[in-house]
């Protein structure tokens, strides 16, 4: 298994909802707490797993916003878990999910400098690395409804724009629509065959257009429906004029 | 696979659902509890609403109920201290309600307008309404008109139904789909839901608006138009449509004014008023008699041939023409033209003429239908629903200028020329719209001690007739709606409040009461003056605005100039109605209403607000709460929502009515009513049966059951009204013509006759027709962050990690030439004011506008923030530039910076000049005070670890990390 | 990359370390130090060895928890971490057996075999650190075989410097000593120069590769957070230009000009003082060299950040 996500640029408005969702679970969940420093002051900040970015592509009036929300790729070569040290660090043979086991990590960021993604981030406070987790503590968790099996990022998207599934089964959802969609991962250059993928903007045709009736200055049309409308009326036979 | 351990203990959680309030979309939530501690707040997946998906404030909702700014305990400001020196003292329960029981029961029994009761961002507004007019004062209003009246007065009058939250595109059908001025709107996870229907199904998605971000950024096309222009923008496009032929001629007959007959008398009091028959009945022209006959008769019998256009003396010598031909002449005027239109909105004019013939050939070419037999309101059968599958929705872009009446008005127009209104793929009215023109209501104007009001508060004018003013043409409101200077103001013009309190004008009062609006900040313009207001003092050194009461759940700015501040509970210590009497929740196919019930107890000494006005009102003794022998009536709060009853079988809630609750809409209170609520998920949703479910205006069993379930006064038809007699008739009345209520002032009548135009018109922003447009260039507006809810989530130690400042943001090209660099600090000036802030450069932006992200900006101290927070340090509010009169001018009484016709707030007429500061010039321009803590507040935590529960770590193995060589899954070369 | 003390004192100092041990664990095969005496040896190596145990033990103190450092030496198979701290440590076993030969038999088999190893294991371990940086994909400045010739070259030039200023305070003195310094000073300021050449050509992903659009400008709107973040902190770390290129002429003029200028004589004649102060300008100029390594290092992660490129 090769479980991962897919993001639909085409359809992402970047509301963040799926980041403060990630947070909000993950942080009674099994890498949790995700802990926040100065709260309520100057420079609020802490731990989060996914981030939402905007950008803009071309100029204006040609400019184009996208939203790009980023958490971890759970890369198939992933250097994060190469460079880790002490094994913390480890992506998971059944289903390629990349974690942190917190009880081994020594903080040493080795893995967010391996990480292109802006994947990981070190919990200050306890000291130990943290990432997206694919929420592992849900999708297993036999006793979630079902349907609830999934990352809350995904469960809460208002544009569905998230999914979840096994890139390693060619029918499964997130197959067809990387297939169908022309996804693509980013900074493939990098080299670490990154699973999760982008869906990007869809291009529409251009739409068809009504073609024009020129019909002359306001008068004349005016004119013209009158008698259109007479000649109607005349046609139905009841015409008395 | 591995075993994985049990990482929560589900038999130590309890789940309950519940109605998000993080903002006024209500979503459904399912809540998960451990303990008192919240464990997860997710969407529910059955809810009508939001369909088990979440907004980003949503799913903060864990932050707020941690809010160090939340109010613990009632207050007083401290005898001797000055009001907004943040010197209060707690209070009990007890004593506080005695205290503004007493003061209430003066001003009842003496002069009950002296209440002035406003509610911001309100959703309870029928309770609150409903409490007002029992006290007998008719100063009660809620946000709508500092927000969007004029999208639902511009519905209302014109097609019966409105944007706003009244209604939703039919995303499941529409193949066109064209926003108008949204950042965000109420309908937040609705809207981002359908946008992503409409793309999958391939729609085409245009989005208007001066700015590229959030919805727009998935936009197809983006027309980045000049702000306050967009109604011209539409009235070309129906240039274009008339010119080349493009209008749905048989729905304009069947189901609009448009063969209605205007008598054609200049200079008489009949001018422009409908044709009408001795019994009253509007007229058309019957081409088979060639004379006139009834609209109704015209419509029921195919024998007359009432004609569309057309120009026709009477027998009696009037001149008339059809609403059509008046229409016609008018928007296919050079006025009109793309070409003329370019410059003014920006849009050029290939791309206004491409846009209209691509929505016509969805609309005519791309028709779909629905098999779905129905029957009309004369009694036709149809065997199917047409469909003009193009859709628009519209909002604060339109609706927050002075011209927005008219502009929204005119993209209904377009709406209707292309029959696209609610019919599938179009725009759909949400249950209970769509209503007749105008809802039969009435606004109150009568007021008598100790009497409650003889109607509501708010209502619809018809005419000049239906104004509040006194026999002198004085406003009889305390904020001047429904006055000469706004007499569509449907939803009261909250903004002008304080002012004319302060002012006297039109006279003092002694109590106002807030609700839920954080009037001394983001929700007044000219804010830094309000302060002031907030604080003056007439020559006896009183207050002249006597007497403040806040009901608030946290530390706002506004609590800081209160005398009394009642702390209210969170949205998750509640109940609450979400009522159809109220702001609907329904779905375009179904009733819906819904409750809130607490997921934990409060903490503090708090009450809900809602237990508050029920035990003031029995204490006052209103007749509604108080039994004949002064007993009050309810116990409390649950109790008077499922016994009150509106009309008989008509309350608050309308699912599980019936002794046994098997009653839906209507029936008599059943007191499991709110268990029979919580069992389903805190929401009630009737579907509609398949063939009630488009065209309601004119569907007969649609009509028949609105007005059986009280939604409606009768069962007529909705006629849509293009062209608004309505409006005439204040126009006649600007014109001194008539036969009734005139305005004296000089500036009344002219306002009436400019801006009345009883067919869609489009005018200059005023503040733009006042001030130097050479030196106050650019449009300055704001948009809503979709993770920030006004004022309220700076508070949310989640939420401000996403945006804790705001910049002011335009145009690179532009800002570059004028040699601003993105962080610079600028000083941006309007006819107002000015403030200096810093600016950042983006591609997405009108060149002739600046805006920024709405409310981010704090004052110094409050929200729990630190002193030095950038919300207050750095975050700005544009407020401050926006004056809530108009530039003055010579001989002339001032008026408010709303719309004429509604009284709507025009935040968005903003005009500013915008320049770099002097070197060494940075920091926030202007500050305010630092606000004092409150008594007791707890200080803000400096570090946040929240979670539950102890994590239950996934352990790699020791063996797993010694052995595995390279990477699982990584298929090394 | 955010320049943490601890790192550039620990790579300068352990490498000055390893520097010497390498020299010293070869001298008695090469004959670079033909009149030192076993005790003289010794107590030059403990010096190195010094260096080494100052360096390794600063560099914990960037571990956010240290309580775990012992794991390090578990994932040897993948983690160029892990590997350095687990030839770091078996470099001492190693080197404690090589100074105990040394000083117990002076120059035997045995002192020179275990030397050997000694000095291969020095180099292993600045190798080793080394390429903790050059293996990253992520930062193009260090991504490269300059990387690891960099730190070896360094650490052996500070290493013959101290050497050097060792000899010098004992009263000997070594020609060949004298060359490799200069070889080491000519090479290492070569590669540090072509290094700063090269990383001046562009190159790496982009912001158009890092997003997937590469077909207009693509710029940075709204980062998502107004405060710092562990990345922004971590990675955001920006220097001026112009500072930059001061820094530059700084490190090289004392970590290569001025030791050149003293190590030919030019500067007069070579005894002590002058090579206390080529120890000390070539110490400092390659601390400020590590400094600009990391300084100068920019993250893809950048990219996301609003740079255009890294
Ligand atoms: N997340 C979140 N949701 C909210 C709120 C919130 O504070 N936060 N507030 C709620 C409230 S009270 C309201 S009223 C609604 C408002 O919801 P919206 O109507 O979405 O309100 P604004 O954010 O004011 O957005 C106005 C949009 O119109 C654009 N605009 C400005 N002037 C013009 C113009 O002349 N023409 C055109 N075409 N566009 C223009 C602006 O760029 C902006 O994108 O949102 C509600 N929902
Ligand atoms: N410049 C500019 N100004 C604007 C706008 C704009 O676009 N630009 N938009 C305008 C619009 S459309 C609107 S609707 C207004 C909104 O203005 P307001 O209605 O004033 O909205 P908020 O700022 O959210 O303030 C609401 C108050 O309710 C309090 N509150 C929150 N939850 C509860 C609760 O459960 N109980 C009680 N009792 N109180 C609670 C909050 O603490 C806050 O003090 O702002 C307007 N102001
Ligand atoms: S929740 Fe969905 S739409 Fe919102 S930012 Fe995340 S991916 Fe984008
Ligand atoms: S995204 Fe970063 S953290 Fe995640 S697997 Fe890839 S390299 Fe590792
Ligand atoms: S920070 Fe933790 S997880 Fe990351 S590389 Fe170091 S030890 Fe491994
Ligand atoms: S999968 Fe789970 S942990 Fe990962 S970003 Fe989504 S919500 Fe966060
Ligand atoms: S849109 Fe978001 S904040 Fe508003 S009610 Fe729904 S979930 Fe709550
Ligand atoms: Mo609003």
């Amino acid at each position: 298994m090769k479980l991962g996500l897919v993001i639909d640029l085409d359809t992402c408005v970047g509301c963040h909802a799926c980041a403060v969702a990630c947070k909000q679970w993950n942080t009674s969940g099994t890498t949790g707490p995700l802990t926040d420093y100065d709260p309520y002051g100057r420079e609020p900040s802490g731990v989060w797993f996914n981030r939402i970015r905007n950008f803009e592509v071309d100029e204006y009036p040609n400019s184009k916003t996208i939203n790009t929300p980023m958490s971890c790729m759970h890369c198939d070569d992933a250097a994060c878990v190469t460079v880790c040290p002490t094994g913390a660090s480890y992506k998971r043979e059944e289903d390629g999910i990349v974690l942190v086991d917190q009880s081994k990590c020594m903080g040493c960021n080795l893995c967010a400098w391996a990480c292109p993604y802006g994947a990981r981030e070190l919990d200050e406070d306890q000291g130990v690395m943290k990432k997206c987790t694919l929420c592992v503590d849900r999708i297993y968790d036999e006793n979630l409804p079902k349907d609830e099996r999934q990352p809350v990022c995904v469960l809460t998207c208002p544009t569905h724009a998230r999914f979840f599934g096994d890139f390693d089964d060619p029918d499964s959802q997130v197959s067809s629509l990387v297939r169908e969609r022309g996804g693509y991962a980013m900074m493939p250059e990098l080299g670490y065959k990154p699973v999760n993928k982008y869906l990007p903007p869809r291009q529409r045709p251009a739409s068809p257009m009504m073609e024009k009736r020129e019909g002359g200055e306001k008068e004349s049309l005016i004119g013209k429906w009158m008698k259109r409308q007479k000649d109607a009326f005349n046609s139905l036979g009841k015409g008395t004029h | 696979m591995s075993v994985l351990p049990e990482f929560e203990n589900h038999a130590e959680q309890t789940v309950k659902m519940t109605t998000c309030y993080m903002c006024a979309c209500r979503c459904g939530i399912k809540v998960t509890m451990e303990g008192n501690e919240i464990r997860f707040i997710q969407g529910n997946p059955r809810h009508p609403v939001n369909k088990g998906v979440l907004c980003a404030k949503g799913n903060a909702g864990i932050m707020k109920q941690k809010s160090p700014a939340k109010l613990t305990q009632p207050l007083v400001r401290k005898a001797g201290t000055e009001r907004g020196a943040g010197e209060f003292e707690p209070i009990s329960w007890d004593k506080a309600l005695d205290l503004l029981t007493e003061r209430l029961r003066k001003i009842r029994s003496t002069d009950p307008k002296r209440l002035a009761f406003f509610t911001g961002r309100d959703q309870m507004q029928a309770l609150t309404g409903f409490w007002a007019s029992q006290f007998g004062t008719i100063n009660w209003a809620a946000h709508g008109g500092f927000c969007s009246v004029n999208m639902a007065a511009g519905g209302l009058y014109m097609t019966g139904q409105s944007f706003w939250e009244f209604g939703d595109p039919d995303w499941d059908h529409a193949k066109y789909f064209m926003l108008w001025g949204v950042a965000e709107d109420h309908a937040s996870n609705p809207i981002k839901i359908g946008l992503e229907k409409l793309k999958r199904r391939g729609a085409k998605f245009v989005a208007i608006n001066p700015v590229r971000t959030g919805y727009q950024a998935i936009a197809d096309e983006w027309i980045g138009i000049r702000p306050g222009t967009d109604g011209l923008l539409a009235l070309s496009f129906a240039h274009v449509l008339l010119k080349h032929e493009q209008f749905d001629w048989d729905f304009l007959v069947r189901y609009t004014n448009s063969t209605q007959l205007v008598i054609d008398a200049p200079d008489t009091s009949r001018n422009g008023l409908l044709l009408r028959n001795e019994s009253g009945e509007l007229q058309v022209w019957d081409q088979a008699s060639d004379s006139p006959a009834s609209w109704t008769d015209s419509s029921h019998d195919n024998d007359i041939q009432a004609a569309l256009f057309g120009e026709y003396l009477t027998d009696e010598g009037v001149r008339v023409k059809t609403v059509m031909t008046l229409l016609a002449e008018k928007y296919l005027s050079d006025e009109y033209a793309p070409e003329n239109v370019a410059a003014i909105t920006g849009v050029d004019a290939d791309t206004i003429e491409r846009l209209a013939l691509e929505m016509a050939h969805v609309a005519f070419r791309e028709t779909i239908t629905i098999d779905t037999p129905w029957t009309d309101w004369t009694g036709r059968r149809h065997d199917k629903f047409v469909g003009r599958p193009v859709a628009m929705h519209a909002m604060r872009g339109i609706s927050a200028h002075s011209n927005g009446f008219q502009s929204c008005r005119s993209i209904h127009l377009l709406q209707v020329l292309l029959g696209a209104v609610d019919c599938p793929g179009s725009h759909l009215a949400k249950p209970p719209f769509p209503k007749h023109i105008a809802p039969p209501i009435k606004p109150a104007w009568a007021m008598a001690p100790d009497t409650p009001l003889s109607s509501p508060p708010l209502g619809f004018p018809m005419a000049p007739e239906d104004l509040v003013i006194d026999h002198d043409g004085v406003p009889l409101r305390i904020d001047k709606a429904y006055s000469w200077e706004a007499p569509l103001a449907n939803h009261g013009m909250m903004h002008m409040v304080i002012t004319n309190a302060v002012k006297g004008d039109p006279y003092p009062i002694d109590t106002l009461i807030l609700f839920m609006a954080n009037m001394s900040w983001n929700s007044s313009m000219n804010t830094a003056e309000i302060q002031e207001m907030l604080r003056m003092k007439d020559e006896h050194g009183g207050y002249k605005l006597p007497f403040i009461v806040t009901s608030d759940a946290f530390h706002s700015e506004m609590v800081n100039y209160s005398d009394l501040v009642l702390p209210d509970t969170t949205y998750l210590e509640r109940f609450d109605t979400i009522s159809m009497l109220d702001r609907p929740i329904s779905e375009p196919h179904a009733a819906c209403d819904a409750i809130r019930q607490p997921v934990l107890e409060p903490d503090r000494d708090v009450r809900p607000w809602q237990e508050v006005l029920v035990d003031i009102g029995a204490r006052l003794g209103f007749p509604a709460l108080t039994r004949p022998d002064g007993e009050p009536k309810f116990k409390d709060y649950k109790d008077f929502i499922i016994n009150w009853e509106k009309a008989p079988g008509i309350g608050f809630l309308a699912g599980w009515r019936g002794e046994n609750g098997e009653q839906s809409m209507v029936g008599a209170p059943n007191q499991d009513q709110w268990q029979a609520y919580q069992d389903n998920d805190c929401f009630f949703e009737q579907h509609l049966p398949a063939g009630q479910r488009y065209y309601r205006f004119a569907n007969k069993d649609y009509l028949e059951w609105a007005s059986q379930v009280g939604f409606n006064a009768h069962s007529g038809p909705i006629v849509m009204e293009l062209y608004s007699e309505v409006l005439q008739k204040f126009r006649l009345a600007g014109q001194g013509l008539y036969d009734g209520p005139k305005p004296v002032r000089q500036e009344d009548k002219q306002r009436l006759v400019q801006y009345f135009d009883p067919l869609p018109d489009w005018y200059v922003p005023l503040e733009e027709q006042r001030v130097d447009n050479e030196q106050y260039h650019f449009h300055a507006v704001n948009q809503r962050p979709m993770f920030m809810y006004h004022s309220w989530d700076s508070q949310n130690a989640w939420l401000r990690q996403i945006m804790a400042q705001n910049y002011l943001y335009m145009n690179r090209a532009r800002g570059k030439g004028m040699g601003i660099k993105d962080l610079d600090w600028v000083w941006v000036e309007s006819h107002h004011g000015r403030i200096r802030c810093q600016a950042k450069l983006m591609e997405g932006c009108n060149p002739d506008t600046v805006w920024t992200w709405n409310a981010i900006g704090k004052q110094s101290g409050t929200w729990g923030l630190s002193e030095d927070a950038p919300e207050s340090q750095k975050g700005f509010l544009m407020n401050h530039l926006i004056s809530e009169l108009l530039p003055a001018q010579e001989g002339e009484h001032s008026l408010s910076n709303s719309d004429p016709v509604t009284g709507q707030a025009a935040w968005y007429d903003l005009k500013v000049n915008v320049y770099p500061a002097a070197p060494g010039e940075t920091g926030l321009y202007p500050t305010f005070a630092t606000v004092k803590r409150l008594p007791d507040m707890p200080p803000s935590p400096e570090v946040l670890h929240y979670h539950t529960h102890t994590p239950v770590n996934l352990e790699r193995s020791m063996q797993d990390a010694l052995s595995r060589g390279h990477l699982a899954g990584g298929d090394e070369p | 990359m955010h320049p943490a003390l601890s790192v550039i004192f620990f790579t300068v100092t352990a490498g000055a370390g390893y520097g010497v041990l390498f020299l010293l664990g070869l001298a008695r095969l090469t004959r670079l130090t033909p009149e030192a005496s076993p005790d003289q040896v010794t107590a030059m190596a403990l010096v190195g060895l010094l260096l080494v145990t100052v360096g390794l033990l600063s560099s914990t103190l960037h571990l956010a928890n240290p309580r775990n450092a012992w794991r390090s030496f578990t994932r040897f198979k993948t983690s160029w971490l892990s590997r350095e701290a687990v030839f770091a440590v078996l470099f001492y076993p190693v080197c404690l057996i090589w100074l105990l030969f040394e000083w117990f038999t002076g120059n035997t088999v045995a002192t020179n075999v275990s030397g050997v190893l000694t000095s291969m294991l020095a180099i292993v371990v600045l190798v080793c650190t080394a390429m903790i940086y050059a293996s990253l994909k992520t930062i193009r400045q260090w991504h490269t075989a300059l990387t690891p010739f960099n730190f070896v070259l360094l650490g052996l030039l500070l290493g013959a410097l101290i050497l050097n200023l060792m000899l010098a305070q004992q009263g000997l003195t070594s020609d060949a000593l004298e060359v490799v310094s200069l070889v080491l000073l000519l090479l290492a300021g070569m590669v540090k120069i072509i290094y700063f050449y090269w990383i001046g050509q562009p190159a790496g992903p982009t912001i158009n590769t890092a997003l997937g659009f590469t077909r207009a400008t693509v710029r940075l709107l709204d980062v998502g957070h107004s405060s710092d973040t562990f990345h922004t902190k971590e990675f955001g770390y920006q220097v001026e230009r112009i500072r930059l290129i001061w820094l530059r002429a700084i490190s090289v003029g004392l970590a290569f000009v001025i030791p050149l200028l003293i190590v030919t004589g030019l500067f007069g004649p070579v005894n002590l003082p002058t090579m206390l102060l080529a120890v000390g300008s070539a110490y400092a100029g390659v601390l400020v060299e590590r400094w600009l390594f990391f300084a100068e290092a920019r993250h893809v992660v950048n990219l996301y950040h609003g740079a255009q490129r890294t």
